[in-house]
Order: structure tokens, then C-alpha cells, then sequence
């Protein structure tokens, strides 16, 4: 039996996923970039072999995408984490036509075709607004974990609107904020409606088409998910890991790619 | 292929001024009538992307103001300008004309600084005839410093900017249909040089670059790139590694300026100005923007264009208000697009990359 | 169905709106508004405004298939339009409502939204974001038959008028009116005059009437009167105390900008200056403790018109003066019945913004000296390019000569997501340290 694997080196975390020749899943792992994008690229795909329970020499394609994709010399192939996270995305859910993908660094809504063709997509990745940053900061003037947010914002019972839409701004805002004793949970809610509305302006730019997957570290976080769905009007689809996603797609390339050969 | 301050350049225009006895002037984008400055005798070298660091043009210019006009100031505040005999500003838009005042009525750099307005959309019977007036008023301006103009010098200097037109245009048309050997890199680099050579040694460059470039272009894929300028040249080379060609463009800097038809007027003020009014359409002129739906459709097709770049100047205000109709015009015809901004002169981020290559697996 | 409209127009005009109007200035229990310590008693003529202007924004509803409407930039010479009887609307005056309404960030993102650059002029933003959703806090805007603009401000105003241009297939009328490097030309004139001649048989076609040039003469004269009685009234701020605060000014401002050249706006400024002239009769002040006149840069901050307007009269400050508001009558000399179409040419070419820096300088220190001014507050507008390219020169010449403290705030129109105010703050209270100290 043969695999093939797909290796995200993205600027926080490198996520690399393992799969058959049936395309299930058979491993993953996530680690941190750090400074150097080759050993985390080799320590993930490690990782991932041992979760997978096989060896190197198993994996027949590899290829690598995300911001340090060119500094992976294990991969035979290089694909930009847009077309891998439509990919990968279709491959969870076959009947995906936008993809909303909230990074630590960057933001991307992709609208797919037919096997997970890229037909149109935009990305924020100059202001840290709209992404993952954007929540980190706040959690940290908040004195929250990431992960405690989004299930402290479903219990708010109010909402605090936040007004600025710059990341530097919206951090003074917000200790202001917990100074004048406004419920943390109902900051929390209004942030994640920040964030929300900051990326829904990408996602009204390219339409939403079809059923809508999200994907990303901050689809973990239920409450922006959830406000997300309000404005779209319906259930959006998240994977149990939604990290690894775009590993999922670079892997389906590598697969790809080899079948092409043979 | 930026500004004139690479030793190269600066030799070439001393060059000018010793043998030839020219005047050398700064002139700032867009729109201006080269031929009328050659006939008296001044060689324009335009200033589009000198590479400086800003520093000293931010004491004078509040952020959101573009690089193209920080990068004017700063050649001036600088000194950069020290060889140069004038400065000429066109009516581009809201910051060149502040930037004007602000040089000629503030910063007083030592050198005569001329102005020109040329009429903007929709044109009428009076716009013609303004336009005419400004150029016999620029150059009775002019020739208070450089002597009168030569009424027939001014006739072969229409002569010499059909030529060179003639050259960009069959230059162009070889590149859209395929038969253009020379990379992205190459091509913009050559035709750039328009930015500061005399036509007479434009001419013969051009002329050879065409000979030498016969042949059929590897690439199957290929674009159209809107925009003002093709900075950074990084991009060209990235789409030259990806393999995808620019089929034509409707830059400010290049298309939009460089491919204008040919001109049946014998009087070379009336040539000019028929030339000025059937330029290909830009918002420097406030063209209506059905006409740069069309005018682009019209390339996409010509060149077998896959999709579309909008390549921004972060702050540029007549793009950035056509975009939207643009997008969504070729949009409804099927067509992808891509936009960029980017600071000119800067190097290339891996966000950017990403961007363009993804676009590149999207119209593969 | 075009003469119902038409009938139903003019009821509206001449008995359903002032009916409406008188109503509601019976029955309206205006929330009564904590009153302020350090501001004198507010103006009568303010609820005269805010009628006078309802009544034009609520009459609009009804102008569209009646009469032709027309959208008009603020610089434009609407004096052309009116022998026409074209409605004028003014899409500036509804951004600037929008945005001391603060409702600019919501309509600004509707627009982005549709892919217009959060860079980009937010009165244009505004605008568009009002065509994608129709959202507006004056019911409904009268769709235009014509859009009429001048670049005498800024281009922006064309390219934007051009967008909608093709959103809503009509034409597109515009005076080009020519950057005034150096001196106005005769060359410049000529374009301009020719211009406005060559307007006159579209204008016929639009609004399916006959251009009356004796009519014109008359518009001219009462824009002029109007324009010259807003002068006047601006004049009465060099007294000491000022009778009325630039924010009231900037609010005043509406009739001279969108109702210029009909007997409204000269009335509404006769009445005004009465009411400005008794004060200074009896040395009432808009500030009851004024110690410090001040001058203004640029367009108001519309969302920050009460804030800062307590805050500025809490130290004793006033605003005296501004080259925002003085730009309705600083040419209006130049406009003469005898020779209509040149005296326009003028009047609107020379206005602040097509003019050259040196000539702005020139200005501000007239009006400083006239006025007593003791200090420049500049407000460096993101929307705004012509009025903002050049204020940091600017800053640092009126500084050096004048001798007088200046300070520049970053900020926006109507766009409060450009204005931090913290960091507004923390520049104001040094410039109060320098002025008071």
C-alpha cells in the first residue's frame, strides 16, 4: 500500500497529513514553525509518519504548500495553500463551493468548482484584522486563553460592539473597555463580530456559492463560526481538525500528481 | 529601469546636454506632449520609481498619499534633480497637482517648474481647442528659457514620436499574437527606456529589440496587466518563471501612453492634439469606464488572454474607482482577475507570490 | 402617469410639505438637550436650518419623474442648472448628514463591500454604499436624471460621478475648469466660458426646456447675494466675542452649498445675519468665556461636530474662522449678471482649491490677522486630497510666520474608522499647554 503526504509550513504552525491511496486519512500532526521551516517541515512529516504508524520509504509523493513550501527538499511539489485548501476542503465535503479559511497570519475565501478547481479567490494578508492575530492579541489583554473564547462568547448575553477596525486601535479600545467593567464575555462576542464582519466583506466580494466549509485555526473558535453562520443564513461545515486542512489538499495533490505519472 | 540616478543613466543624459546642447528636464507622470519638448530642444526624463527610501517625503506628505508622488518629492527634496534644467508637471490627478504647489511654491527648487493641463473627459469642441491653446502656451512658456520653438524642427519631432509609436505598436501587436521571443522582463525593460532616451537613439534600440525578438513565445498562458507602472519587476520575473506571458497592457506608464494611432494632420499642433484625444482610454483623462471595459475585453481577446491582473498603486484614486466596474465587466464574461497592490520598489512578498502563482494554477 | 407626478410635486411644494413642517414644529417635543455650561444660548436661525433643510430633503422624494432632478458636486455651477428648474441634489450635503449622523462607517462598508477601496473618498463611499443598499436617514433619495460635477474641488468628485454614471446609464455633464498653477489665463477662461455655452443645448434636451437667459441673469444675481450675504455673516465672527461658533458655520453652510441661487438660501442668510448682528450688538457671545479665537483647516469632522464643539467652548475656545466655510464667498465677487458666463468662469475657478498653495498661505494669514486668531487647528483629512497634500508645509509656515501655535489632527470626513481618539487627544492637549501657556 502506498501513501502520499502533504506538508503546510505556515508561519505558526506546520501541519502534515498522511494519507492512502484512498485518500483516508491515515495520520497528521501539527507543530510549531519556530525559526526554521525545513525542521519543522521534517519534524511534522515525522510525527505524522508515527501517527500513521508507517515508514518513510512508504510514502511514495510529497508535496508541500504554505508560506515556507519552498523550503520542504522532502517534497517532489509545490502548490500555494489556495488551491490546497480548496482541495483538501471539497475532499471533506464534496459539496463545498466556498471555503473561508481564518489563519493565524492570514484570511482566504476561495470559491470551487467541480473536483476542487479554484474559480475565483481573495485574501487579507496585509493587516492582521480578520485573522487569527487579530484574536490573539485581544485573548491576551483579556486574559483569556484562544480556546476559552469562543465557548465565553456563546454565554454572552449582550454584545459589546467594538468600533475600530484596525488591530492597534481595537486594543486600546478594549482596555478601555474592561476598565469601564463590561462583562468580558460580552466583549468577547463583540470582537468575534469584528472579526466576522471583517472577513464577510471578503466573502460577499466573491459570493457564496454553494454549501460552506471553513477552515483554519479559528474555525475551532464556535462563536465566530456561529456568528459567521448567522450572517450566511445557513450551517456552515467544519472538519474535526480544521488545521490541517490545507496539508489534507497538498497530500491529494501529491496523490494526484503521482497518478498522472503512472 | 527606474529613474535616471544609475550611473549609466546619469552619463547618457550629461551626454545629451554636452554634445547635443539639450535641456534636461524632470517631467512627472503621465500625460505630457513629448514632441513638442524635443523640438525645442529638451530631452523629458520622466520620474516615475526613483528607488529612494522615503524618509525625507514624509516630513512633507501625510501617509496616505501614493509612492509614485513620495518618490517625486523625495527625488527633489534630495537634491536628485541637481543636473536637471526644469521641471514639468502634468495635470494627472488631485496629489501631482498638490505636489506641483508644493515644489514649485514651497520647496523652490532653484529650477523653472512648468505646468500642464490637459482636458479631461468627456470632450467636446472646447476641449479641442483648449488643448491646442496649452501647447502654443507651453511653449511660449518654454521658450522664454530655451529659445523659440522651430516650426519645422517641431514637424520631424512628430515625425520621429510616429515612428516610435509605429515601433510600440508593432511591438505590441507581435507580443499579443504570440511571435515576441523576449520575456516579460525584457520587454518592459526595453520599452521603459522610452522614459528618457532621445527618439533618435529610442528609435534604432527599438528597432533591433523587434529584430532580435522575432519568434514564437514558449508560454502558453497569458495575461493582461492593468494598472500604472510594471514595479516591481520581480512580478514580470515571477510570471516569466510560472510561465505566463503579458499579452499587453493597459499600463499608464506603457499601453496607455505608447499605443496611439497614427495621425492625419499635416499641422503638427493639430497632430498632436489628434493624437492627445485618440489615446487609449485612462483615468488620467476621466475616459468613461464603458470604454475601458471594452478597450480591455478588446485585449484579452487579442492576445488570448487567460485573465486579468489589476496591478494598484496602493492610494491611486482614479484606478481604484474603476476597478469595481472592470471586475465585475469581465467577470460576467468568464474572465478571472486578479489585484495586487504593491509598493514599487519593494521586494516581493511571499503573501504576494503566493497570490500570483495561485492565480497562475487558477487559469492553467 | 408623468403629470400626476408633476401635480403631485407641486401640491407637495407648495402646501404638503410646509403643512408637514408646521406640524411637526408644533407637535415635536425636541429631547431636550443638557445644556452647556461654556456655550452661549444656541442660534433661533438653527431650527430655521434644520426646517429649511427637511423641506428640501423631503420635497426631494417627490421631484423625481415630476421635474428633472440633477446630482450636483458642491463646486459646480449650479447657477446653469436652475433656469431649467432642475432639483438639485447634493450628494456631499447628504455625506456630510450621514457622517454627524455617524453612519458613515455603516454606508462606507456597504460600498467596500461591492469592492470600493476603504482608501477612497468616504463622502464617495457613502454615496456608492447608498446605491448598492439604499440606505439613507432622509427616506429616500431622488434617483437623478443628469449628473453635473466640477473638478474645481478635487477629481475624485468626477471619477466618482463617473462610476455612477454607468450604474445608472445617464449622462455626465462636467465643467472642467483648469488648476491654477500660476495666474488664471485668458486661455483657461475661454475653455471655461465655451464650456458652459456648449452646455446649454444638453441641458434644453434633458430637462424639455428652453434655456431663458434673462432668467439665468436673475439666478446669478440672487447666487451672488446669497453668497455675498454669507459673507457678511461669516464677517460677524471678527467680533469679540463671536456670535456663532464654526460649527455652526459648517452647519449654516448647507443653504449656500445646495440651494445657491434660489431666493431660499438668501433669505435663510438675512435672516441669520439679523440675528448674528443683534448679538454683536449686545456682545453676546457663542462661547461665554471666550479666551482663545482659533481658525480651522479643512472640511469639519462631522462626527465629532458636538464633541469637539463642547470641548474646544469648555477651554474658552473658540473657532472664529475657517477656509472651509469662507470658500462660499471668498470669489463670489467675481460674479456679475452684465457678464454671466466669464464672471462664472472666474468665481469658480478661483476658489481655494483650484488655486495654488502660496495662494492658500496668502489666505490663511489674512483671515488670521483679520480675525485675531491665535491659533491653527489643521485637520489632515484622509478623504480629502487637494484640501490635505500640502497642510504639513502648510503647518510649518503658518507656524513660523504668524507666530501662532498650530496643531494637525489625522482624521476623516465621515469615516470615523480613520479617527483614533486617543490619539486626536494626546495632540490637542499639547497644543492647549502651548496656547494657554
Amino acid at each position: 500500500m502506498n501513501y502520499f503526504s502533504g506538508i503546510d509550513v505556515g508561519a505558526i504552525s506546520t501541519e502534515a497529513v498522511i494519507i492512502d491511496t484512498g485518500g483516508e486519512i491515515s495520520g497528521y500532526s501539527i507543530v510549531e514553525t519556530g525559526a526554521n521551516s525545513t525542521e519543522a517541515a521534517d519534524e511534522a512529516f515525522d510525527k505524522a509518519l508515527l501517527a500513521a504508524g508507517i515508514r518513510r520509504e512508504a510514502v511514495e509523493g510529497i508535496a508541500a504548500t504554505g508560506y515556507g513550501r519552498i523550503s520542504v527538499p522532502l517534497a517532489s511539489k509545490t502548490v500555494t495553500e489556495i488551491s490546497c485548501h480548496a482541495l483538501g476542503a471539497q475532499y471533506l465535503f464534496p459539496d463545498t463551493g466556498t471555503v473561508i479559511d481564518i489563519g493565524g497570519q492570514d484570511s482566504k475565501v476561495i470559491r470551487i468548482g467541480d473536483s476542487g478547481k479554484v474559480l475565483d479567490f481573495t485574501m487579507n494578508d496585509k493587516c492582521a484584522a480578520g485573522t487569527g492575530r487579530f484574536l490573539e492579541v485581544m485573548a491576551s489583554k483579556l486574559r483569556v486563553s484562544l480556546e476559552e473564547m469562543g465557548g465565553l462568547s456563546l454565554h454572552a448575553k449582550a454584545e459589546v460592539p467594538i468600533s475600530s477596525v484596525c488591530t492597534v486601535f481595537a486594543e486600546s479600545e478594549v482596555v478601555s473597555l474592561v476598565a469601564k467593567n463590561h462583562p468580558r464575555e460580552e466583549i468577547i462576542k463583540g470582537l468575534h463580530r469584528a472579526i466576522t464582519n471583517r472577513v464577510w466583506s471578503m466573502v460577499n466580494a466573491i459570493g457564496v456559492y454553494g454549501e460552506v466549509t471553513m477552515s483554519g485555526g479559528v474555525a475551532k473558535n464556535r462563536g465566530v463560526v456561529t456568528l459567521m453562520e448567522e450572517k450566511l443564513g445557513k450551517p456552515i461545515r467544519v472538519y474535526v481538525e480544521p488545521q490541517i486542512v490545507g496539508a489534507l489538499g497538498a497530500a491529494l495533490f501529491a496523490r494526484r500528481q503521482s497518478r498522472a505519472v503512472t | 529601469m527606474t529613474g535616471f540616478h544609475s550611473p549609466s543613466h546619469k552619463e547618457y543624459l550629461l551626454k545629451q546636454r554636452e554634445v547635443y546642447g539639450r535641456h534636461i528636464f524632470g517631467v512627472f507622470p503621465a500625460q505630457y506632449p513629448r514632441e513638442l519638448l524635443w523640438a525645442m530642444n529638451i530631452l523629458p526624463v520622466e520620474i516615475w520609481d526613483p528607488p529612494l527610501d522615503t524618509s525625507h517625503a514624509s516630513a512633507h506628505l501625510q501617509s496616505y498619499i501614493c509612492s509614485i508622488v513620495r518618490f517625486g518629492l523625495e527625488f527633489i527634496v534630495q537634491g536628485k534633480g541637481d543636473i536637471l534644467d526644469g521641471f514639468l508637471f502634468p495635470h494627472t490627478c488631485d496629489s501631482i497637482q498638490n505636489l506641483s504647489s508644493i515644489v514649485n511654491d514651497y520647496l523652490k527648487p532653484g529650477k523653472p517648474c512648468y505646468f500642464f493641463y490637459h482636458p479631461k473627459c468627456p470632450y467636446r469642441e472646447s476641449s479641442h481647442r483648449f488643448y491646442i491653446d496649452q501647447l502654443r502656451d507651453l511653449a511660449a512658456q518654454l521658450g522664454d528659457q530655451v529659445g523659440e520653438l522651430d516650426y519645422n524642427q517641431f514637424k520631424q519631432c512628430i515625425e520621429k514620436g510616429e515612428k516610435v509609436a509605429s515601433l510600440m505598436r508593432e511591438l505590441y501587436s507581435l507580443r499579443a499574437s504570440g511571435g515576441l521571443s523576449a520575456s516579460n522582463v525584457e520587454f518592459y525593460r526595453t520599452i521603459r527606456q522610452g522614459e528618457f532616451l532621445h527618439p533618435d537613439d529610442l528609435i534604432p534600440r527599438l528597432e533591433k529589440f523587434l529584430e532580435n525578438s522575432r519568434g514564437s513565445q514558449a508560454s502558453e498562458t497569458s495575461v493582461i496587466m492593468s494598472g500604472v507602472l510594471p514595479n516591481p519587476p520581480e512580478i514580470l520575473a515571477l510570471l516569466d518563471e510560472l510561465k505566463i506571458r503579458v499579452g499587453d497592457d493597459d499600463l499608464l506608464a506603457c499601453g496607455r501612453r505608447y499605443l496611439v494611432p497614427p495621425s492625419q494632420a499635416k499641422d503638427p499642433f493639430e497632430a498632436l492634439a489628434e493624437r492627445y484625444f485618440h489615446m487609449p482610454p485612462c483615468t488620467t483623462r476621466n475616459s468613461p469606464i464603458r470604454g475601458r471595459l471594452e478597450d480591455l475585453i478588446n485585449k484579452v481577446e487579442g492576445s488570448n488572454a487567460k485573465g486579468v491582473i489589476f496591478w494598484i498603486v496602493k492610494f491611486c484614486e482614479p484606478e481604484l474607482f474603476d476597478m469595481p466596474h472592470l471586475i465585475e465587466g469581465l467577470k460576467k464574461r468568464g474572465l478571472p482577475t486578479l489585484v495586487i497592490d504593491v509598493e514599487p520598489n519593494q521586494e516581493l512578498t511571499g503573501q504576494l507570490t503566493t497570490r500570483i502563482e495561485a492565480f497562475g494554477e487558477m487559469i492553467r | 402617469m408623468w403629470l400626476s407626478k408633476k401635480i403631485r410635486y407641486h401640491f407637495m411644494k407648495d402646501l404638503g410639505v410646509p403643512g408637514i413642517m408646521r406640524f411637526s414644529r408644533t407637535g415635536k417635543k425636541r429631547r431636550p438637550r443638557k445644556k452647556s455650561t461654556s456655550l452661549g444660548p444656541p442660534l433661533v436661525c438653527n431650527s430655521r436650518l434644520r426646517e429649511l433643510m427637511a423641506t428640501h430633503y423631503l420635497l426631494s422624494r417627490y421631484a423625481q419623474g415630476a421635474i428633472p432632478v440633477a446630482w450636483v458636486t458642491s463646486g459646480a455651477p449650479v447657477e446653469i442648472l436652475r433656469p431649467f428648474d432642475f432639483y438639485t441634489f447634493y450628494p456631499e450635503n447628504h455625506g456630510a448628514l450621514c457622517g454627524a449622523q455617524k453612519l458613515g462607517p455603516e454606508l462606507c462598508a456597504e460600498a467596500e463591500v461591492h469592492g470600493y477601496h476603504q482608501d477612497l473618498c468616504s463622502y464617495a463611499r457613502i454615496d456608492l454604499g447608498h446605491y448598492f443598499s439604499g440606505k439613507t436617514p432622509v427616506g429616500r433619495l431622488p434617483k437623478p436624471d443628469l449628473l453635473f460635477a466640477s473638478n474645481n474641488i478635487c477629481q475624485t468628485v468626477v471619477y466618482w460621478y463617473k462610476a455612477l454614471a454607468e450604474y445608472w446609464k445617464i449622462p455626465l455633464i462636467l465643467f472642467d475648469t483648469p488648476y491654477n498653477f500660476g495666474e488664471i489665463s485668458e486661455v483657461d477662461i475661454s475653455y471655461m466660458v465655451r464650456q458652459l455655452e456648449e452646455m446649454i443645448p444638453v441641458l434644453e434636451q434633458i430637462s424639455k426646456r428652453r434655456f431663458r437667459y434673462r432668467r439665468f441673469q436673475e439666478i446669478v444675481g440672487i447666487a451672488k447675494e446669497a453668497s455675498l450675504t454669507w459673507g457678511e455673516v461669516l464677517s460677524t465672527m471678527k467680533a469679540r466675542p463671536s456670535p456663532m461658533t464654526i460649527f455652526d458655520a459648517f452647519n449654516h453652510l448647507a443653504p449656500i452649498v445646495s440651494l445657491r441661487g434660489l431666493p431660499a438660501a438668501l433669505e435663510h442668510y438675512r435672516a441669520l445675519l439679523a440675528e448674528l448682528e443683534e448679538r454683536v450688538a449686545h456682545g453676546v457671545g457663542a462661547v461665554k468665556d471666550e479666551r482663545w479665537r482659533l481658525m480651522w483647516d479643512n472640511i469639519a469632522i462631522w462626527y465629532k461636530m458636538r464633541d469637539f464643539s463642547n470641548l474646544f467652548a469648555g477651554r474658552g475656545m473658540n473657532f472664529v474662522t475657517a477656509t472651509y466655510t469662507n470658500a462660499w464667498s471668498e470669489t463670489i465677487g467675481y460674479l456679475d449678471e452684465a457678464k454671466p458666463f466669464e464672471s462664472m468662469a472666474k468665481a469658480y475657478s478661483l476658489v481655494i482649491l483650484n488655486n495654488n498653495l502660496n495662494h492658500r498661505l496668502q489666505l490663511m494669514e489674512r483671515l488670521i490677522q483679520e480675525f485675531q486668531v491665535d491659533g491653527l487647528v489643521i485637520h489632515s483629512a484622509r478623504s480629502c486630497k487637494p484640501y490635505s497634500v500640502g497642510q504639513y508645509d502648510l503647518k510649518r509656515l503658518v507656524t513660523e510666520r504668524m507666530e501662532i501655535p498650530t496643531v494637525v489632527i489625522e482624521a476623516d470626513i465621515t469615516d470615523s474608522r480613520a479617527y483614533s481618539e486617543e490619539q486626536a487627544m494626546v495632540r490637542l492637549e499639547a497644543f492647549f499647554e502651548v496656547l494657554e501657556g
